[in-house]
């Protein structure tokens, strides 16, 4: 019992923040229910970014009828590579990754050939909803592939690792590399079986990491360090965050995005309830850098100022950067 | 956000005070008791008249009753008399019961029973009596040993009480002469209660005589006298013995003044017996039944008002905010993980069907061959609808081969599997899956695990005989768990299992 309470105290003076905590001061403050559509449907995410101008894998066409299927080969036209998802799924199910031509059919990632036939059926259960919370009627959306950053072959396995900013009415307050492991099948959600890794919001170099809620310094498959990594072009990712907030007004979100070899960093999807083991990847808690936002919102209302996505960033990066590196 | 936070803090405080108020009438005002254990005193009253009526007579017998006009409540009352006519009629203050007859000869026994409790009475009139009387003329040696015995009484008193009790005290004094003289060597209550009215009207006090019954079983007893007198605000008692005041709580008045309890016209002998004993009441019974006989409307505008299979209906409902506030509690604080808010206590309301144990292993077995099919239908890569469906169709099959083989193998158990629980585990079944799509196996097997534990928990508490007594009497709880639930919306604090989650920050 006073275990307990002194671990409370001990993560209260962290001030790593629960779920509690999460809901009632973040989500429910700053996320308004009806905008929730935006972040849920990437097909409606892609077109808002793209209005705003900032990068998305382009998107090559949508699907939303059994009829529009035929419309399959005009849009794919002569590309060897593209992506085929549901716009409303859920935890990476449903998504046909097609890397290459083969004769007249396909071949998947993982090596697969499959036919054209197959292809129109994966779109026709994505349609009925297969693959959708609740099995509502869903819509395809295909999409460019990312082809992920040659940095990452070493400390991830499969698929593609993705970066999640958390961004609190703009300031990016932590970041995290998400790196799919053989446990979670290529995909990179931590609940999963994926490991965080987190990383120095200034530099862009990673931290140590946190795989099923311990914290880690190696990739359990490749077995080679995960931290000390400078990830590229980092300043893209954070202007491409804090600009995440004019996209979809939601004032507390996780930004999941790509470093793509040739296109940079682009934007895959927005969740408008970021868990929180982003905190246990940084060995550092949310409250204390949200409460700095806050309080650094409050400043600038009081003088009637609004930063620009760039000013945030710097500022971001001013307070919650340059980490010493962790001792081993 | 602060105005909201006093908002929020104002409605918390409206709430729960609201509901502890309107509990706090209900259980100290009103008097509804706490428990339904809780028992009244039930108290029953025989008086047995006899008497010889005289032949070729008519026959007329009247006799006091209790006047009901105190913090008694009568709950039944009946004269009992073969070939009599009854009329009651109410006079200074008392009841009177007249029984007549054109003719009776020989031994004549009459009953009067009243069965009353001594709770639930509703507002007391105000009491009102003389305060002024004229002097007993008196001559001689009695003028002289009352004046002689007056003039210490005055010097000892203050006031009407205390003038009275000093009053008693000396006409029981045995050493005294004068005393003795006013008494006339008869030490009879009565007669000292007529020297006690004699002095006190020569003081000018009024005294009025009260016959009281002594509430206590299995004892033989005739009516005890009683004096009292009226200050101007109330009545005082006394005891002409002991100069006591105060009526003790086990007396109960059964009539006033100077008359006999008894007369008679047409007979000889009356007498009468007393006879009492008491039986416990449900006290929750005993104040409907007390509802029923007087105006009072204690229960009326409770939920006892409602006939009686929609009360049975109620007790279930009222307690379901008990179940939800088990799971808020559960979830919230404890960050155990169950399949919604409200399906666990909806398994438990289903528990109440099929008893806790045999329900747990039904919930459990269905619910593993519901999702082992599920698994297995994952093959052949069916639709959600279709899936879901014949997983739904399973599950009924399923239920109707266990009540089936439970049935010939004589367990009556199995056939309680009634409409309500089965439509609960499907619908679990339904929502497991789909838990099971988006989260993976071990998540949801986490989830009925815990959602299992969840049900079994409100389930007990739900069933709880003295809660759910308590929750229906006085509903007004649940305004006070309105307000613990609006305080449990803004809590930000850690979940328990948060703090075995974020244990590794802590290993350094």
């Amino acid at each position: 019992m006073f275990g307990l309470i002194k671990t409370w105290k001990a993560l209260e003076a962290k001030g790593i923040m629960g779920i509690n905590r999460r809901n009632a001061d973040y989500v429910l403050k700053y996320n308004k229910r009806h905008l929730y559509p935006i972040v849920d449907d990437k097909i409606i995410t892609k077109e808002r970014a793209i209005q705003a101008g900032i990068n998305v894998p382009e998107m090559y066409g949508v699907i939303d009828t059994e009829k529009g299927i035929d419309k399959l080969r005009e849009i794919i036209g002569d590309r060897p590579d593209f992506v085929v998802k549901p716009a409303q799924g859920a935890g990476g199910d449903g998504i046909l990754v097609i890397a290459d031509r083969f004769e007249d059919r396909y071949r998947t990632v993982s090596g697969k050939i499959i036919s054209h036939e197959e292809i129109e059926q994966q779109i026709s259960s994505i349609l009925s909803g297969l693959y959708s919370l609740g099995g509502h009627r869903d819509r395809a959306l295909i999409e460019y592939r990312v082809t992920p950053d040659q940095i990452f072959k070493s400390i991830s396995y499969e698929g593609v690792p993705d970066i999640r900013i958390i961004v609190l009415m703009g300031y990016p307050v932590m970041a995290m590399l998400r790196l799919p492991t053989r446990q979670s099948g290529g995909k990179a959600n931590l609940h999963q079986g994926a490991i965080g890794v987190g990383v120095d919001l200034a530099t862009g170099v990673t931290l140590r990491g946190t795989w099923l809620n311990n914290k880690i310094t190696k990739h359990p498959d490749t077995t080679n360090a995960v931290d000390g990594v400078q990830l590229p072009n980092w300043d893209g990712f954070m202007r491409l965050a804090a600009g995440c907030y004019e996209l979809c007004g939601l004032g507390y979100i996780g930004v999941d995005m790509v470093l793509d070899q040739e296109k940079g960093p682009l934007i895959l999807e927005l969740n408008a309830r970021p868990g929180l083991n982003i905190q246990i990847a940084n060995d550092c808690g949310l409250t204390h850098r949200a409460h700095a936002v806050e309080a650094r919102l409050a400043e600038l209302a009081a003088k009637g100022i609004q930063e620009t996505p760039e000013e945030r960033m710097r500022f971001a990066q001013e307070l919650f950067g340059h980490i010493p590196a962790a001792p081993l | 956000m602060r105005s909201l936070n006093l908002h929020l803090k104002v409605l918390i405080t409206l709430l729960v005070s609201l509901g502890i108020l309107i509990t706090a009438y209900q259980i100290f005002i009103l008097g509804i008791p706490m428990t339904e254990d809780e028992t009244d005193d039930l108290w029953n009253i025989d008086a047995r008249v006899e008497f010889q009526a005289n032949p070729r007579e008519p026959v007329k017998l009247q006799m006091f009753v209790p006047p009901l006009n105190q913090d008694y409540v009568s709950l039944n009352e009946s004269f009992i008399s073969n070939n009599y006519g009854v009329s009651v009629n109410r006079a200074e203050g008392n009841r009177k019961v007249t029984w007549s007859a054109r003719r009776a000869s020989g031994k004549q026994t009459l009953y009067y029973r009243l069965v009353l409790t001594k709770r639930y009475s509703g507002e007391q009139a105000k009491a009102s009596g003389p305060i002024f009387r004229d002097s007993i003329p008196v001559e001689g040696a009695e003028k002289i040993a009352a004046e002689a015995l007056l003039a210490p009484i005055r010097q000892h008193s203050a006031d009407v009480e205390t003038f009275i009790s000093e009053t008693i005290k000396r006409v029981n004094n045995e050493n005294d002469d004068n005393a003795k003289l006013l008494l006339g060597g008869d030490a009879s209550t009565a007669n000292k209660a007529q020297a006690i009215e004699l002095l006190l009207s020569i003081a000018h006090v009024p005294m009025q005589r009260v016959h009281t019954i002594r509430l206590a079983a299995e004892i033989q007893q005739s009516p005890e006298l009683w004096l009292r007198s009226f200050n101007g605000d109330r009545w005082l008692y006394f005891n002409p013995e002991t100069g006591e005041q105060g009526l003790p709580t086990d007396r109960m008045v059964w009539w006033t003044g100077d008359e006999p309890l008894v007369s008679v016209e047409g007979g000889r002998q009356p007498q009468v017996s007393f006879s009492l004993n008491n039986s416990e009441m449900n006290a929750i019974r005993l104040a409907k039944l007390t509802d029923e006989n007087t105006d009072a409307d204690f229960l009326e505008y409770s939920l006892y008002g409602l006939p009686l299979q929609t009360q049975q209906t109620f007790m279930i409902m009222v307690m379901i905010p008990i179940g939800v506030l088990v799971i808020l509690i559960l979830r919230n604080l404890g960050g155990l993980q169950t399949l919604g808010t409200f399906t666990p206590v909806l398994i438990a309301l289903a528990f109440r069907e099929t008893q806790l144990g045999f329900g747990i292993i039904l919930f459990t077995v269905i619910t593993a061959a519901g999702l082992s099919l599920r698994s297995y239908l994952e093959h052949l890569k069916l639709q959600m609808l279709p899936r879901l469906s014949v997983v739904l169709t399973f599950v009924v099959v399923l239920i109707a081969v266990i009540s089936l083989f439970s049935h010939k193998l004589g367990l009556e158990r199995g056939l309680s599997v009634a409409l309500f629980p089965m439509v609960i585990l499907t619908m679990t079944i339904e929502r497991l899956s789909i838990t099971w799509e988006e989260r993976g196996g071990s998540h949801a097997f986490k989830v009925a695990v815990g959602t299992l534990f969840a049900a079994t928990l409100a389930h007990l508490l739900m069933s709880v005989p003295e809660l759910v007594y308590f929750v229906f009497t006085f509903p007004a709880i649940l305004l006070i768990l309105v307000g613990f639930m609006l305080a449990m919306g803004r809590y930000r604090g850690y979940r328990l299992t948060e703090l075995f989650r974020f244990k590794a920050f802590l290993k350094d």
